[in-house]
């Protein structure tokens, strides 16, 4: 064999090797696939892992309806589209300034800022379920909202104040001199060049809430106002034997997230990677 | 790191000189920048802070979560901590899900960025695979992994098809396994990020030191300990803190496998919290477990809070 053909068949080898470790990787959702597409009767006769007799689409009909799926998504959409916009507009004002603002007790904030990246939600379960309580925002999926806020911007401001102090100071200053107003400088040259980090820190922080559970199970208790998680949950209880249907809610559940992420992972990775390396 | 322009560059802007009959903020100049500061501040502080150090009270209280009175017992509620056993399995618990969904993730994570890292092709669609399980909601992780464990599942399926049978178990049905089966699918999903930092930092590594190595006739062991493994040392550190942080967490995955049992063999800190204020209505001392674990991660965490803040000062 020559050289390149040598080479070639090594990488070759190594794609084939790393392609069938991902595979088993990916196992646990792609037997959901062949288990949820299956009638009962070629599941009892085949199991969970051959490929489907025929495709049978019964199991995700049943499980959308028995499931509620339907107003759940609608309710993780809302909290989600909400809560994201509003909490990386709080956290790009207050990382601007952090970053590039004279601002008193600065190391103060930044410390108890980031410190809230340690804190576990569970110390703010009782306090926060007694002081919806009394507003009336038990049961409400919009009581989510503010423990969502103050839970979500530790992280976002880590991000946006490390990306926020390596736009140039003279490109403000300039700004400045020629009487811009700290909010049009914002508005108009900081939030403009932090376009990659705002989408990316948007992206993780809408993951992270779709995904919330603790919270949400703490605060609402009705089928109608369940969000993704309660109600997989929920459906999780009902049908613990009938495996195709099971399958088939499990994907209905996890199966926004994968197309979004499918579409979205460039960000997701670039933003992991850039916000914990650089800090 | 990228050199830092704005520790040079003067900060006083020329419109906010000092100006007699204004506010002290805004004679200091820091009116705008605590403008700016406050919205943020303000949720953070009313929802995250304020609720931290009302638990703090409400530990020294025995409460129902309903009666308008709280009484105030002390230390009561933490003393009753070591009298209780589910607590100190909780606990140890904790402890081994800490081991095993800190150090498994790292080192298989550390092995499939080298794997990854070779000449391969297909790179990112198989990056974008393996790092998919962090993406999905745990209670779905979780539902899919109870379902795998049943004992008529897919696990004892393919022992029986290997010719295992005998290994066949109720894994989650049985309290010497079940914890230990539940952080097999934490392990599936926190694999992804240190794979992805350690992926990010290898090839952050110059080609050429590995060509002038080789030249010098240094073996792939030599390259890797003397040029891999000292580039990886900053990433090891982020993956540990985080990895350190999030273990305190630990609760979509049990709640959702086990929901605490069999016999509260599974539970852990955050779970038995939870069991305590909304199942018991024992508000005071499920706070004081929420204070304990708390405690515990923040302390854990001050290190790499101090760090990333001396970055960002």
């Amino acid at each position: 064999m020559t050289g390149p053909s040598r080479r070639r068949g090594k990488i070759l080898g190594g794609t084939a090797a790393l392609v069938l470790i991902t595979v088993f990787w990916a196992s646990p959702v792609l037997i959901l696939l062949t288990t949820g597409l299956k009638t009962a009767a070629d599941f009892g006769a085949h199991g969970e892992m051959s490929i489907p007799r025929t495709f049978d689409f019964g199991n995700f009909t049943s499980a959308w309806d028995v499931g509620q799926f339907g107003v759940s998504f609608v309710n993780s959409g809302l909290i989600t589209l909400v809560k994201v916009p509003i909490g990386v507009a709080l956290a790009a004002l207050m990382s601007y300034s952090l970053a590039k603002l004279k601002i008193n007790l600065r190391r103060t904030i930044i410390f108890l800022m980031l410190l809230g990246l340690t804190v576990p939600i569970f110390i703010a379960v009782v306090p926060i379920f007694t002081m919806l309580r009394q507003a009336g925002l038990i049961d409400n999926i919009w009581g989510l909202l503010p423990p969502y806020l103050a839970f979500g911007l530790p992280f976002e401001v880590l991000i946006l104040t490390g990306f926020f102090r390596r736009i140039p100071h003279e490109v403000i200053e300039a700004a400045r001199i020629d009487g811009a107003s700290e909010l049009s400088i914002f508005i108009r040259i900081v939030l403009p060049l932090s376009l990659p980090a705002l989408i990316t820190v948007a992206i993780l922080d809408a993951v992270a809430t779709w995904n919330e559970l603790v919270m949400a199970l703490v605060l609402l208790s009705s089928p109608g106002h369940r969000t993704v998680p309660l109600s997989l949950l929920n459906f999780q209880g009902q049908f613990t034997t009938n495996f195709p249907a099971l399958s088939a809610g499990i994907l209905i559940a996890i199966l926004p997230i994968l197309v979004a992420y499918a579409f979205l992972q460039r960000w997701i990775v670039s933003g992991l990677t850039a916000g914990a390396v650089k800090g | 790191m990228v050199a830092d322009t704005a520790e040079t560059a003067p900060r006083a802007a020329p419109a906010r000189q000092p100006f007699p009959g204004r506010s002290r903020l805004a004679r200091n100049g820091s009116l705008a920048g605590w403008t700016f500061a406050a919205p943020a501040l303000i949720i953070y502080i009313a929802f995250l802070v304020y609720p931290a150090l009302t638990s703090l009270s409400i530990s020294f209280t025995s409460w129902n979560g309903i009666s308008p009175t709280r009484t105030f017992v002390g230390l009561q509620n933490y003393a009753h901590l070591i009298h209780d056993s589910v607590l100190q399995t909780a606990a140890r618990n904790n402890l081994i899900w800490a081991l095993v969904t800190i150090i498994v993730p790292m080192a298989l994570g550390l092995a499939l960025a080298v794997a990854v890292n070779t000449r391969i092709y297909l790179r990112s669609l198989i990056r974008t695979v393996l790092y998919m399980p962090a993406v999905l909601p745990l209670v779905g992780v979780g539902t899919i992994w109870g379902w795998l464990y049943q004992p008529a599942g897919v696990i004892n399926d393919l022992l029986g098809d290997i010719g295992l049978r005998s290994l066949s178990h109720a894994w989650l049905g049985d309290s010497t396994t079940a914890i230990w089966a539940i952080t097999v699918p934490a392990v599936w999903v926190r694999t992804g990020f240190p794979m992805l930092l350690y992926l990010a930092a290898l090839q952050g590594i110059p080609v050429e030191y590995y060509e002038a190595a080789r030249t010098d006739g240094a073996s792939a062991w030599q390259r890797f300990r003397h040029i891999t493994f000292p580039s990886l040392r900053a990433t090891h550190y982020i993956v540990l803190a985080l990895s350190l942080i999030d273990t305190a967490k630990v609760f979509d995955l049990v709640y959702a496998m086990t929901n605490g049992g069999p016999g509260n063999s599974t539970q852990v800190m955050g779970t038995w919290m939870y069991f305590n204020v909304f199942q018991s209505y024992s508000f005071g001392y499920g706070t004081a477990i929420a204070v304990v674990i708390t405690l515990v991660a923040v302390v854990v965490g001050i290190p790499y809070v101090r760090s990333q803040a001396r970055q960002l000062v």
